[in-house]
C-alpha cells in the first residue's frame, strides 16, 4: 500500500475499482418473474399526436410561421396513453424528472372529472386557459385529462380505439409520410386550401377528395386520410409514419400514426383568420357506435371567440 | 441492442421482449444495486423498470435509442425505490483536499467498507451520476440525457460526489483517537 495525496483521478480509480467488483447479482429469477407478468400486462399504445408545450399566444394578435401552437387535445385512449407528461413521440421520451403540467383555470362549462379521467356526459371545456372550445360528450366511457387536454375511448382496444385532437396552427405537411424527414416543405401551409392540397398530394397514401364543411359557422374543408394496410413503418424514417409537423425547432411529426389501416378525418377551418385543425382518427375495427360518438363530439365543437 | 428485436417487442412480440429482458436484466440489476446499495431495493427497481419497458415500448419512436431510453426508466425506478427507503444520509463532513488516502499500488480498494459507507451517504442523484459515469463508462452528455438534467448539472453532481467520496475516504482512513492511543 502507498499513501498519496489523492487527486480526482486517484479517487476515480478507487471508485471504479470498487464499482467493478463482482457483487454476485443474478437476475435470472427476476427476468422470469417479469416475463410471467408480461402476458397479462397490456402495452400502452403510443399517443396519436405528439404533445407540445410551447408558450401560447393570443391567437387574435398574430398568426405566422413561428406562431405558438395552442394545443387543445382531444384524443381517444387517455388511460392507455397516459398523461401528457408521459406521452411519447418522436424525440419525446421519459425523463427522470417529472415535467410540470399546465392546469387551466376551472370553468363553469367544465364538468367535474372523476379520478380515473372518466368524463360525464354533457358539455366539456377544452382550453389552454385562453382559448376555450366547448364540446359535448354524448356517451359514457370517454376519458379525459382534467383541464381538457385529453379525451379518449376504447383505449385498451387497440385497433378498436378512436381519437381526436383540435389545435390552432399552420402545418408542415410532409410530401411523403414515410420519408418525412426529407420531404418537409420549406414553408408551412397557412390556408385551408394549402393544407388540403398538400394532404391530397401526399405519397404513400390515398387521400380522399377534399369536401366543404362548416362547423360552428366557420367554413373549411375535410379530407380522409388512410394509412395503407401494407405500410411498413420500420422502413420509414425513424420507424415513424408521420403526416405533418408544426412550426418550431422540433421537426419531427406532430401527427404520427400508430398502425397500418388507421383512418384520419381531418377538418381544417378558417377561424377568424387562423387555421383550426381537427383530426379525428379511428380504425376499421373501431365500433361504429364509437365512431358515431366521435363524429358527434366533433360536430358539437363551438369556438368561444371573444 | 438489436433494433429489430426492439421493434418486434414494440409490436407486442413477447418472445422478442424475453430476449430483450435476458439481454439487459443482469446489467440493470448491477446498476440498480450500485445506485441503491441494497439488493432488495435493486431487485424491485429492476423488475419495475423491465415491466415499464414492456408497457411503454410502443411509445419509443426510435428503436436505436432503446439503451438510453431504458436506462431512463431504470433510473426512474431506482428513484422511486429510493424514495420508499429512508436510508439516505445526505450530510457528511468535508475535509481538506490535501490529506492522504490509502490505496494499494494497483488501485484496488483498500477498504471497501469505507467506500460503501461513504457512498451510502451520498444523495440518490449523486450516486446515480457516479454509477452511470464510472460503472457504465458513459460520457457526461449521455448521463445527462438519461437523468434528464443539463450537462452542467451532471458535471457538478459528479464533482461534488467525487469530493465527498474523497473526503470520506480520508476521514475513514484516519486512525481514531483510540487507535492512536494503542
Amino acid at each position: 500500500m502507498t499513501d498519496f495525496h489523492a487527486s480526482d483521478r486517484d479517487v476515480n480509480r478507487v471508485i471504479q475499482a470498487w464499482l467493478d467488483e463482482d457483487r454476485h447479482e443474478d437476475a435470472s429469477r427476476l427476468a422470469g418473474a417479469v416475463l410471467d407478468q408480461v402476458e397479462a400486462l397490456p402495452q400502452r399504445r403510443a399517443t396519436w399526436w405528439r404533445v407540445r408545450r410551447t408558450p401560447t399566444m393570443n391567437r387574435f394578435l398574430s398568426v405566422g410561421a413561428a406562431a405558438a401552437v395552442i394545443v387543445l387535445v382531444l384524443l381517444a385512449g387517455s388511460r392507455l396513453f397516459g398523461s401528457p407528461a408521459n406521452i411519447g413521440g418522436p424525440g419525446v421520451e421519459p425523463t427522470a424528472t417529472q415535467e410540470a403540467t399546465q392546469t387551466p383555470e376551472p370553468s363553469a362549462a367544465e364538468p367535474s372529472v372523476d379520478p380515473e379521467g372518466l368524463l360525464p356526459e354533457g358539455p366539456h371545456l377544452l382550453t389552454d386557459g385562453r382559448l376555450p372550445i366547448t364540446v359535448t360528450i354524448p356517451a359514457p366511457d370517454w376519458y379525459g385529462e382534467p383541464g381538457g387536454a385529453i379525451l379518449a375511448k376504447n383505449d385498451s382496444a387497440g385497433t378498436g380505439s378512436a381519437a381526436m385532437i383540435v389545435f390552432f396552427s399552420d402545418l408542415y405537411v410532409y410530401g411523403d409520410p414515410c420519408q418525412w424527414s426529407t420531404t418537409r416543405p420549406d414553408t408551412p401551409a397557412t390556408t385551408v386550401d394549402e393544407v388540403m392540397t398538400a394532404l391530397s398530394a401526399q405519397a404513400s397514401r390515398d387521400a380522399s377528395e377534399p369536401v366543404d364543411v362548416t362547423l360552428d359557422g366557420y367554413a373549411g374543408k375535410a379530407i380522409t386520410l388512410h394509412v395503407p394496410d401494407d405500410a411498413d413503418f420500420s422502413a420509414c424514417d425513424r420507424a415513424t409514419f408521420g403526416s405533418w409537423g408544426l412550426p418550431g425547432a422540433d421537426q419531427t411529426p406532430f401527427r404520427y400514426h400508430q398502425d397500418p389501416g388507421q383512418i384520419d378525418e381531418v377538418w381544417v377551418l378558417d377561424v377568424d383568420g387562423e387555421l383550426a385543425i381537427i383530426d379525428w382518427a379511428y380504425y376499421e375495427g373501431t365500433p361504429q357506435a364509437v365512431v358515431d360518438e366521435l363524429r358527434e363530439i366533433v360536430e358539437s365543437i363551438t369556438f368561444e371567440t371573444p | 441492442m438489436d433494433t429489430d428485436l426492439v421493434t418486434r417487442a414494440q409490436g407486442g412480440d413477447q418472445e422478442a421482449f424475453a430476449d430483450l429482458v435476458y439481454a439487459v436484466a443482469d446489467r440493470f440489476l448491477a446498476v440498480s444495486h450500485r445506485i441503491l446499495s441494497d439488493i432488495g431495493l435493486a431487485e424491485d427497481a429492476t423488475q419495475q423498470a423491465l415491466l415499464s419497458i414492456w408497457q411503454d415500448l410502443p411509445q419509443l419512436r426510435d428503436p436505436a435509442r432503446f439503451e438510453a431510453w431504458s436506462y431512463r426508466l431504470l433510473v426512474r425506478a431506482c428513484y422511486a425505490e429510493g424514495r420508499k427507503s429512508r436510508r439516505w444520509a445526505p450530510h457528511m463532513r468535508l475535509l481538506s483536499g490535501d490529506d492522504p488516502i490509502v490505496v494499494d499500488g494497483t488501485g484496488a480498494v483498500v477498504d471497501r467498507d469505507q467506500l460503501e459507507r461513504a457512498f451510502r451517504r451520498l444523495s440518490l442523484n449523486h450516486r446515480t451520476v457516479v454509477v452511470l459515469h464510472h460503472y457504465l463508462d458513459l460520457p457526461l452528455e449521455r448521463v445527462a440525457d438519461i437523468v434528464g438534467a443539463p450537462r452542467g448539472t451532471v458535471g457538478s453532481r459528479l464533482h461534488y460526489a467525487t469530493r465527498q467520496l474523497r473526503s470520506a475516504l480520508i476521514a475513514d482512513a484516519r486512525p481514531t483517537a483510540r487507535e492512536v492511543a494503542r
